[in-house]
């Protein structure tokens, strides 16, 4: 997946990168195209799936990072730092936030509703200006973290440009002294992870299961952050896993960093999959239909029954059958692929809770190319920043550190 | 066949026991056991020792008592056939309740039935030939030679920087 950006470090081979941005251009050129055509629901669709899934994976790699800090762990090594690559997508995440607001009405169902007393909480104003805001305060303390973060690892001797500088003259502002920053990023971190709690289940709630605004689930929130936390680990390691590839011993990711890290994958998966079952136990104990059509329309009736089972499978069984291994969470090739596929399984999940709401009484599930090409799209934007950052600050690579 | 002596060399350094592990393999004497006060990763690696088959018993453990759960919950039900709120008597969206806290039973049982069988406990014999500084701040590595080599891996062991202690033969059979 990201398999260019270690390229794109090497300046000289920059030509597979330029792939990304290709893949960009055909998935703007399908969201337009998807929205001149008569459906433009369902580009609008495929481009909130999207946002969600690639917004979380940032979200959730840099809490990484955060989480290190605060417990001030040592295992994931160099595997932390990298982690903070995934910032460079923030400023992309916030603009694709902005557009959203143009496909409010295909995306909002509930927007002509009798909403019987939930219309000041769901209405477009405060919708847009609490996200808006949280999502703001959330990528600030993001950057503020990274900006730390960076300045313990800066290496003068690093080919410098504009950004380098522009933050090089920064920190000569900042304090100098190593105790002091690493305080900072302990505050930063923290309230990073706070608002990484408090926004994500924001986001979970007005964005996914506002959907289908008579349906509440007070968890809800929650299992949206700790899905995002879980992609944000398969990102991570993806990444990890391709840079290991690329420069082998040299790179300062040992076969012990993938198992330690596929462990906490395993762990997250298994949470993910907990926070799922307990709603699904309180809903099915309740048993009241205002909660349960949710539940039924998704996992019992065609054609979305299938899709969950997939989603289960793909997200659930499957990992936890093969992460059982030791030695598979070793293999950088193996985690890569897993990691992958999980990813893809929770793009799908993502469909499975929106598409229902979106697209009403469908024979089958509303999945065909276009999808693919404007998730294709997302991936390239990705790739390019995190690619981007890499090569601006090759310090974030432990083996430019090592050579 | 006279009885083979038995020499600890002492030491005080980490990679010296990882020194002194590796050229004892290589050489004509018995490398026997390694005494340290602390678990350490690089003497497990220079010890070459099989993979542990807890994880086995563990995982059979699991996959019992899911079974068994999930098993006891259903026999249950089904002993009295009452419908509850509209529910299924076998209701298995609940049932994943009991049946994972049975796994987790199963696996710990499992684990238990593991280590009493795999890792030879309990143990009676480690202090034949046992010297107390190995709880102290020396690890010591145990070697056994035939009385006639004992100089040699006496030398042996001081050229690898440890001192040297030499135990008096004990009579009955030492299975070590």
């Amino acid at each position: 997946m990201i398999e260019n950006d270690t390229k794109n470090m090497q300046i000289n081979q920059t030509k597979a990168y330029w792939v990304f941005f290709i893949l960009v251009a055909i998935g703007v050129a399908t969201f337009i195209f998807g929205l001149a055509s008569g459906h433009p629901e369902r580009a609008w669709q495929a481009y909130l799936i999207n946002f969600l899934l690639w917004s979380a994976i940032a979200q959730g790699a840099v809490l990484f990072s955060t989480v290190m800090h605060i417990t001030k762990a040592r295992w994931s090594g160099p595997i932390s730092g990298l982690s903070e690559s995934f910032t460079a997508f923030f400023p992309l995440s916030f603009i694709l936030f902005l557009l959203l607001f143009l496909g409010r009405t295909h995306i909002f169902p509930w927007l002509h509703e009798d909403l019987h007393g939930k219309e000041v909480w769901l209405n477009i104003p405060f919708l847009f200006w609490r996200d808006f805001f949280g999502l703001l305060i959330l990528y600030l303390l993001g950057f503020a973290y990274l900006f730390n973060a960076l300045q313990l690892k800066f290496d003068p001797n690093q080919p410098s440009g504009k950004i380098r500088k522009y933050i090089y003259n920064a920190w000569k502002q900042n304090h100098r002294d190593p105790e002091r920053i690493k305080g900072r990023m302990t505050i930063y971190g923290g309230l990073y992870i706070l608002a990484f709690a408090v926004v994500l289940c924001l986001i979970g709630f007005d964005l996914v299961m506002s959907m289908d605004p008579h349906w509440i689930s007070t968890l809800f929130g929650a299992y949206h952050f700790v899905k995002s936390f879980f992609i944000g680990l398969g990102a991570l390691i993806i990444l990890a896993a391709v840079i290991r590839l690329k420069q082998g011993e040299g790179s300062g990711i040992k076969p012990n960093h993938f198992h330690d890290i596929g462990k906490l994958f395993f762990g997250f998966c298994l949470l993910w999959a907990d926070f799922f079952y307990v709603q699904l136990m309180v809903i099915y104990y309740g048993n009241i239909p205002e909660e349960t059509h949710y539940v039924i329309v998704r996992t019992m009736l065609a054609p979305w029954n299938k899709l969950a089972w997939a989603v289960f499978i793909i997200c659930f069984i499957g990992p936890f059958f093969i992460l059982l291994n030791q030695r598979i969470k070793t293999k950088p090739v193996l985690m890569l692929t897993i990691c992958s596929i999980v990813i893809v399984g929770i793009w799908l999940e993502h469909l499975l809770l929106l598409g229902p709401a979106l697209s009403h009484d469908v024979q089958s599930i509303p999945l065909n190319l276009s999808d693919g090409l404007i998730s294709l799209g997302f991936l390239g934007l990705m790739v390019i920043a995190v690619g981007y950052f890499l090569k601006v600050f090759p310090e974030a690579v432990p083996a430019m550190e090592n050579n | 066949m006279p009885p083979k002596r038995h020499i600890m060399g002492l030491f005080k350094s980490e990679d010296k026991v990882v020194a002194a592990i590796n050229a004892l393999k290589q050489s004509s004497y018995e490398f026997i056991r390694v005494n340290t006060p602390i678990p350490s990763h690089k003497i497990m690696d220079a010890l070459k020792l099989k993979s542990s088959q807890v994880g086995w018993f563990t995982l059979c453990g699991g996959i019992l008592g899911f079974i068994a759960g999930f098993a006891l919950a259903i026999f249950t039900a089904t002993r009295w056939n009452l419908i509850v709120s509209g529910k299924p008597i076998i209701a298995i969206i609940p049932f994943v309740v009991v049946g994972f806290e049975v796994t987790i039973l199963g696996a710990v049982f499992g684990n238990v039935i593991g280590l009493l069988t795999q890792t030879r406990l309990p143990s009676f014999r480690w202090f034949k030939y046992y010297d107390a500084r190995c709880s102290g701040e020396h690890f010591g590595v145990l070697a056994a030679c035939e009385p006639m080599q004992e100089d040699g891996l006496k030398d042996f062991f001081q050229e690898q920087g440890a001192e040297v202690r030499i135990f008096e033969t004990i009579k009955e059979s030492p299975q070590l």
